[in-house]
């Protein structure tokens, strides 16, 4: 099979380039195992990033033939003779298939993308005790589980055509995680959540292409979650204008 | 890949020590048959902003008087007219599917006051809405009521 | 004009989600008729005599339909094309078109309620 691989080396390279490679494949590879193959076998050169091989770690996002694709989920028998593989699309190139992801962290931790709580009261901890201290029931944890189940291998990023060309806004998976806390039963920042998602970077860029959550390899469905996201900052908008600040 | 993305796109805020080649974007992204559909979409735009025009100009000219009103429908024969309520219509029925059918069910608020329903079931609704008053308003303009 | 823009997200996007949802189902009915059976003559034109088209659409239901049919689209079709103008590289320009786009909107939604009054 013949392979398409994107080189650049920010050493030599002004631009990224192509390089092409011809192996022999097993029917059972993915896309993965034929870049390992070049990279223990062929040209040890190549810089990929790729750890659990089973579609959890998220590392090994690339794109194949165009499209956003976790490269050890992808059977290469999908693809006929010929495959080409790129860095992931909309993220600034490292080196050959490597990309930098540090944009998206600085979006990922403007969402808080952690357990919100208001300052608990001595009074209350008591009674918080007893019942179990931020005890959720299944039913709760059902209203955003789906959310959770993100592994950030940022193939909604390369997918979004707004992510292409507006650098601000804040992306799928970055609302989608922020979205499932908002949902969290046992979170009290939707406020401040919702202010961010109205700010600079707006949940409102997003135009529904839904490539996301087509392109998403965990079924998240990152479009549902922002979209739910803008209904939800214009509901806690409106209560802005007609309760003061900090009231329900 | 040759189209370029937003040279900042997805740029960090403090950038690395190491140089980065800029983004990169497939240059044929609008070709995508899904991505195709999407633009469509968003190009029924001009569509509704069109018919919203026409519907002013009947309205402004319902409240000029009988024979502006006569003039204005009489206009509605025009080849031009028909050709373009026709691409409306197949506009308004495209938009309808994609947003009714796909875009809406995911949106209904979670975690709140209301049950979330299956997304069959929301699609039923807004299907049956839009089905119960484009019949109510068509059976009203064509004399059939009131 | 972005912060503008940024600052009025929510009207706009509710408008938009109106003219997308309500407007797209009373256009469709509306075209339907007004637009296609009355000029192909299947439905014949007395259906929108003068006193009858005055008759449904000067009461309070009427007006407010008229004017749904009028300004609601115009929001789907500003927020769209803006979508559409940002997806073709059109960050830097957003200000500008968004504006435009939106100013037409607002002009015909002001037109739409100038007609529905004086019917």
């Amino acid at each position: 099979m013949r392979v398409e691989i994107t080189r650049f080396d920010p050493d030599k390279d002004e631009v990224p380039k192509t390089q092409e490679y011809e192996i022999p494949v097993q029917a059972d590879w993915k896309v993965l195992d034929a870049i390992n193959y070049i990279k223990d076998e062929v040209d040890s050169s190549i810089s990929h990033r790729w750890s659990c091989r089973m579609a959890v770690c998220g590392s090994c996002g690339m794109m194949v033939n165009g499209e956003p694709k976790l490269t050890c989920k992808t059977p290469l028998s999908a693809y006929s003779d010929s495959i080409k593989i790129e860095p992931l699309a909309n993220f600034p190139i490292v080196r050959d298939l490597v990309v930098d992801i540090d944009g998206f962290m600085d979006k990922f931790r403007r969402v808080k993308p952690w357990i919100v709580r208001a300052k608990e009261r001595a009074e209350d901890m008591e009674a918080l005790n007893e019942k179990g201290t931020y005890s959720q029931s299944p039913a709760e944890l059902v209203v955003f589980k789906q959310f959770s189940m993100c592994i950030n291998c940022l193939l909604c990023y390369s997918a979004c055509p707004v992510v292409a060309n507006e650098p601000e806004f804040m992306g799928p998976a970055a609302i989608a995680l922020g979205h499932r806390y908002n949902l969290d039963s046992r979170d009290q920042g939707d406020r401040e959540r919702n202010r961010i998602f109205r700010g600079a970077g707006t949940v409102f860029s997003c135009s529904f292409a839904n490539e996301c959550s087509e392109v998403c390899p965990k079924n998240v469905d990152p479009a549902a979650a922002v979209n739910q996201a803008k209904l939800g900052a214009v509901i806690d908008w409106a209560k802005g204008l007609v309760l003061p600040r900090g009231g329900a | 890949m040759a189209g370029a993305a937003h040279p900042e796109a997805m740029a960090p805020l403090k950038k690395g020590a190491t140089r980065t080649a800029p983004p990169q974007t497939p240059a044929s992204w609008w070709g995508a048959p899904r991505v195709r559909t999407y633009l469509l979409f968003g190009a029924t735009g001009i569509v509704y902003l069109l018919a919203g025009g026409v519907v002013w100009h009947l309205a402004w000219a319902l409240g000029k008087g009988p024979d502006a009103w006569a003039t204005a429908l009489r206009g509605l024969s025009n080849p031009l007219y028909i050709l373009f309520h026709l691409v409306t219509l197949v506009s308004l029925i495209f938009v309808g599917v994609r947003a009714f059918g796909t875009m809406m069910p995911k949106m209904q608020p979670r975690g709140g006051p209301l049950p979330v329903l299956a997304p069959g079931v929301v699609k039923a609704v807004i299907f049956g809405a839009w089905a119960a008053i484009t019949c109510l308003l068509a059976t009203i303009l064509a004399g059939g009521i009131f | 004009m972005k912060q503008l823009l940024l600052r009025f997200e929510p009207v706009i996007w509710l408008l938009f989600g109106a003219g997308l949802s309500i407007g797209t189902m009373l256009l469709t009915g509306f075209v339907l008729i007004v637009g296609l059976a009355i000029p192909l003559g299947v439905v014949p034109a007395d259906a929108l005599s003068y006193e009858r088209a005055h008759m449904l659409a000067s009461n309070v239901i009427g007006r407010l339909v008229l004017l749904g049919l009028i300004a609601l689209p115009l929001w789907k079709g500003a927020h769209h094309l803006r979508s559409l103008s940002i997806d073709f590289n059109g960050e830097a320009r957003d200000g500008a078109v968004g504006g435009l786009l939106y100013l037409v909107a607002i002009i015909g939604s002001v037109g739409g309620i100038l007609a529905v009054v004086r019917l």
